[in-house]
């Protein structure tokens, strides 16, 4: 495979998931030419095939929302941009409060969402029925909808950004998996596949789950480990449930898709594992949640249920912009948000790159931030994160991209 | 087997599509219906087209029952009064509109409804044609209000060794185990243990008196490196069950894989196993004039069924058939000649469900792979008995289907391996061959199949895709019963 790769690319993306595309795509509409794109697995083998496939614009800080509602309404512009349909279905995204703290946290984010010029409004409790007639109503304290928001299916969105790299000439590979690094006066200067060197002055990381072990292939230290997160899909129905669905109390995110299966998963806390093998405490904790909230869904069969790794970032954000210690890597890593922020961070970061220009949206979740003491708060996630914050000494092993590249 | 006669069974009225029926206690639905002759059962996703009890494709088999839907028709037993309605109709069974989605031509419906060489780009429009296609796409309707209840609490068991599968294998294996004093499960999907080995005249051992036996309950997932194994029972009342076991013996012995013929999805073609339960089970014949064809066992089954006084028209090898005929069922099939009939079965090429074993043994941080010989886990199989391989014609048409619940064609399938696509993951996810109520098992056998035969390759050169639990073997409620029963790993 290694064979008729090139001797040299402008721009090497190690990632062929929808970061590493999404990038791909924007650089070429600045310009740049002679793009390769590497990746270890097969296409939508990582994240970006086993995602919720949830489109959310707004989140309770400002850092979140400014850089998801950018990326929103890049996802509602992407079909016409890229010419094929990525079948972007701006269906809405309610958060679901149970619990009146809850409630005032995404009072709190209403405000950020104003400042921010998103279409969000209260759907007080007496309003619930009217709103999402599937749900239970007793159970809901209020929720905060974001007309904006919405889903689209991965394997659309992934088709579209694949034939669209393809035919702007971007050269992508996958099942080609990134060996090594080679540096020359603290930048970087190339990519081994093997024992073949692509020369290129500039790298972007965009390994999902891999990021730790990639960044530790060249040289440099990350933030943040892999995960494993859990879904499942219940059998189709016909529609049932209109938005995309956050139910921020119990950890839950859902929709229904376009072919009428529900798919969605709830967290639990466990220590972090590696492995893409699923475990039962997700399904029946998934399913709890939704025989609680959705009583009709409980004589519907569950379908499939899979896992999937992500990086996780000391503050759960997006990590995005040039690495500190190496001149001319890039890292697009962080995320647990990554489908629906991809369209927004691929943009900004693409534009860093071949412009230069550091956008304002992406500065504030810079790859050093941990280092200066900087996190970001944000409290509209879902995810188990008590579990998560556990101790350095903690961590789970990295992957190891260069032991499957053997295989 | 069922002791009680076909006069001693009391009859029972129920309900098809708002019509009026008779059939007979004890008997499923799908065996009801086809004794009145109604072998439509459901229709295809896309193209709408009719079809019924195969044993093989579970959508043939899924239909409202009582307000909830897909309940599958060859599990759940007739009851007084029940409702049953067929799925995927619009508006009604008997004026099918939806049914003209078979004149569309197949390319037209490459990738399915949800995929997007002809959908609408615009934000607008697309809205309007997404309602369209959720309705087309999605089989039932939600469950009915009235269908409401809490979760059944599930239970979890320990034990050295589990055994699935209740035929000669699993008992060999169980009473081993026993007899050398390790605490053994064993568990089948039928009600009661080994029913086609006891068909076959398989010689069943006694059961050990210490092996604790669990009838019908479908173990459909391991987890924790094969040390807990879940599984649930088809009534949706009842719990799961969780096992947890320091060794896995499977003994789920094979199935007979569809011929990759045309026709192969028509009503009235029916794998080996469901045409046996039919005869002995039920003593009803899977049809009026019965070809049987298979690699090797026909003639034994053929034999079996005729003991069961099912009229028998044609006994032959599977490589001979070129075709399956009819419209809404089988009148007749190809094997060089043309043989009026109305009811196949096919008894091979037998394979293994890999579900499970892929569960047990696969690995890998990229993509899970299947890894021979690791984990806890012993599969009990007869010498002679490996996986045969699915034979693919040179001259196999286009219009064959690969996987009828999804309506994948071989067309579909080629159009993408020449054009240089030739991942299994990815052919799947181009096509969604596999995602249905099977999630794979037998379509991805025959998509391998398909590949390997234009690659001029071996199928075992190919990397299955993952496969996944559970396959809907457990309810949303059921799963919720689980909740205290296992633990999150801490």
């Amino acid at each position: 495979m290694s064979g008729n790769l090139p001797k040299r690319a402008s721009v090497v993306i190690v990632g062929g998931g929808i970061q590493g595309l999404c990038c791909a795509f924007y650089l070429t509409t600045f310009g740049v030419r002679d793009i390769l794109v590497l990746d270890a697995g097969y296409w939508q083998g990582g994240a970006s095939g086993r995602n919720g496939t949830l489109i959310r614009p707004g989140f309770a800080s400002n850092e979140w929302t400014r850089l998801f509602s950018l990326s929103c309404q890049e996802w509602n512009t992407l079909s016409s941009k890229i010419e094929e349909n990525v079948m972007f279905t701006r269906r809405g995204y309610t958060m679901v409060a149970e619990k009146e703290a809850t409630s005032s946290m995404l009072r709190g984010a209403l405000d950020v969402h104003k400042e921010c010029k998103l279409g969000s409004y209260f759907v007080p409790s007496s309003r619930i029925s009217e709103h999402l007639p599937a749900i239970d109503a007793h159970q809901v304290n209020s929720a905060l909808h974001l007309p904006e928001g919405g889903v689209a299916p991965h394997h659309a969105a992934m088709k579209g950004l694949y034939a669209a790299c393809s035919r702007r000439g971007v050269d992508i590979r996958y099942r080609t998996a990134v060996t090594g690094f080679e540096r020359q006066q603290g930048r970087v200067s190339g990519v081994y596949v093997g024992d073949h060197c692509v020369s290129a002055d500039t790298v972007l990381l965009a390994g999902g789950g891999h990021s730790n072990a990639l960044a530790e292939l060249a040289g440099v230290t990350l933030d943040g480990f892999p995960m494993r997160l859990e879904a499942m899909a219940l059998e189709p129905m016909r529609p049932f449930i209109k938005p995309a669905l956050a139910l921020v109390d119990s950890l839950c995110y859902l929709h229904q898709t376009s072919r009428g299966e529900i798919v969605g998963g709830a967290e639990v806390p466990e220590r972090p594992q590696v492995t893409l093998h699923s475990d039962l405490p997700v399904m029946s904790a998934t399913a709890a949640v939704y025989a609680r909230m959705f009583p009709r869904l409980g004589n519907v069969r569950i379908l499939r249920h899979w896992a999937g790794m992500i990086h996780i970032s000391p503050d759960f954000g997006p990590v995005i912009g040039e690495h500190p210690d190496l001149h001319g890597l890039w890292i697009s890593a962080g995320w647990s948000y990554g489908f629906a922020g991809a369209p927004g961070a691929g943009l900004l970061l693409a534009r860093a790159i071949a412009k230069g220009e550091i956008d304002d949206r992406m500065r504030p979740f810079a790859v050093d931030r941990f280092r200066r003491g900087r996190p970001i708060a944000e409290a509209g996630i879902v995810l188990a994160k008590e579990l998560v914050e556990m101790d350095e000494t903690e961590q789970p092993a990295t992957l190891s991209p260069s032991a499957e590249g053997r295989k | 087997m069922s002791t009680s006669t076909r006069s001693q069974r009391k009859a029972i009225s129920f309900q098809w599509n708002g019509q009026t029926l008779t059939g007979m206690e004890g008997d499923t639905i799908a065996v009801a219906l086809h004794r009145i002759g109604i072998l439509t059962l459901a229709r295809t996703r896309k193209h709408h087209r009719p079809i019924g009890y195969s044993g093989s494709y579970l959508s043939g088999v899924l239909a409202r029952v009582n307000g909830i839907p897909n309940v599958r028709l060859d599990l759940e037993r007739l009851t007084p009064g029940m409702e049953v309605h067929m799925q995927n109709v619009w508006p009604s069974a008997r004026y099918d509109l939806l049914a003209a989605a078979q004149l569309l031509p197949a390319k037209m419906l490459y990738g399915g409804f949800e995929h997007s060489h002809w959908t609408p780009q615009g934000q607008r429009s697309f809205g309007v044609w997404e309602r369209l296609m959720a309705f087309l796409a999605g089989m039932g309707e939600a469950p009915d209000p009235s269908t409401v209840v809490g979760p059944p609490q599930a239970e979890r068991h320990r034990c050295d060794v589990l055994v699935i599968g209740g035929g000669a294998e699993g008992r060999k294996a169980a009473n081993r185990a026993a007899a050398s004093g390790r605490r053994v499960a064993i568990a089948s999907r039928g009600d009661t243990l080994g029913r086609f080995s006891a068909v076959l005249g398989a010689p069943l051992e006694n059961l050990h008196p210490a092996v604790q036996v669990f009838p019908g309950i479908e173990i459909f997932g391991a987890y924790r490196d094969g040390t807990l194994l879940v599984g649930a029972p088809h009534q949706h009342d009842r719990g799961a069950i969780a096992f947890d076991t320091n060794e896995v013996v499977l003994a789920i012995g094979r199935r007979s894989i569809p011929p990759l013929v045309p026709g192969n999805h028509i009503p009235g073609v029916m794998d080996a196993h469901s045409a046996l339960r039919m005869a002995y089970e039920f003593q009803h014949a899977p049809g009026k004039a019965v070809a049987v064809l298979g690699t090797g066992a026909e003639g034994a089954i053929a034999d079996k069924l005729q003991a069961q006084n099912v009229n028998v028209v044609h006994v032959g090898p599977i490589g001979a058939l070129t075709a399956i005929r009819g419209r809404r069922r089988v009148n007749s099939i190809n094997v060089g000649r043309v043989v009026p009939c109305d009811a196949v079965v096919h008894a091979g090429p037998w394979r293994a469900d890999p579900n499970l074993l892929f569960q047990l043994q696969s690995e890998g941080q990229l993509q899970l792979e299947l890894q021979p010989g690791q984990g806890r886990v012993t599969v009990a199989r007869s010498a002679n008995n490996g996986d045969e391989v699915v034979p693919v014609s040179a001259a196999l048409p286009r219009s064959t289907l690969i996987c009828p619940c999804m309506d994948v064609t071989a067309g579909e399938i080629l159009s993408h391996i020449e054009a240089g696509e030739t991942d299994p993951e990815v052919l799947k996810r181009l096509t969604s061959c596999g995602m249905g109520p099977c999630q794979g098992f037998p379509c991805w056998d025959a998509m391998i199949a398909l590949l390997a035969s234009k690659t001029n390759r071996a199928p075992s050169e190919y990397r299955l895709p993952s496969h996944r639990s559970p396959r809907r073997a457990i309810t949303v409620a059921q799963a919720a019963g689980l909740t205290d029963v296992v633990e999150p790993l801490a």
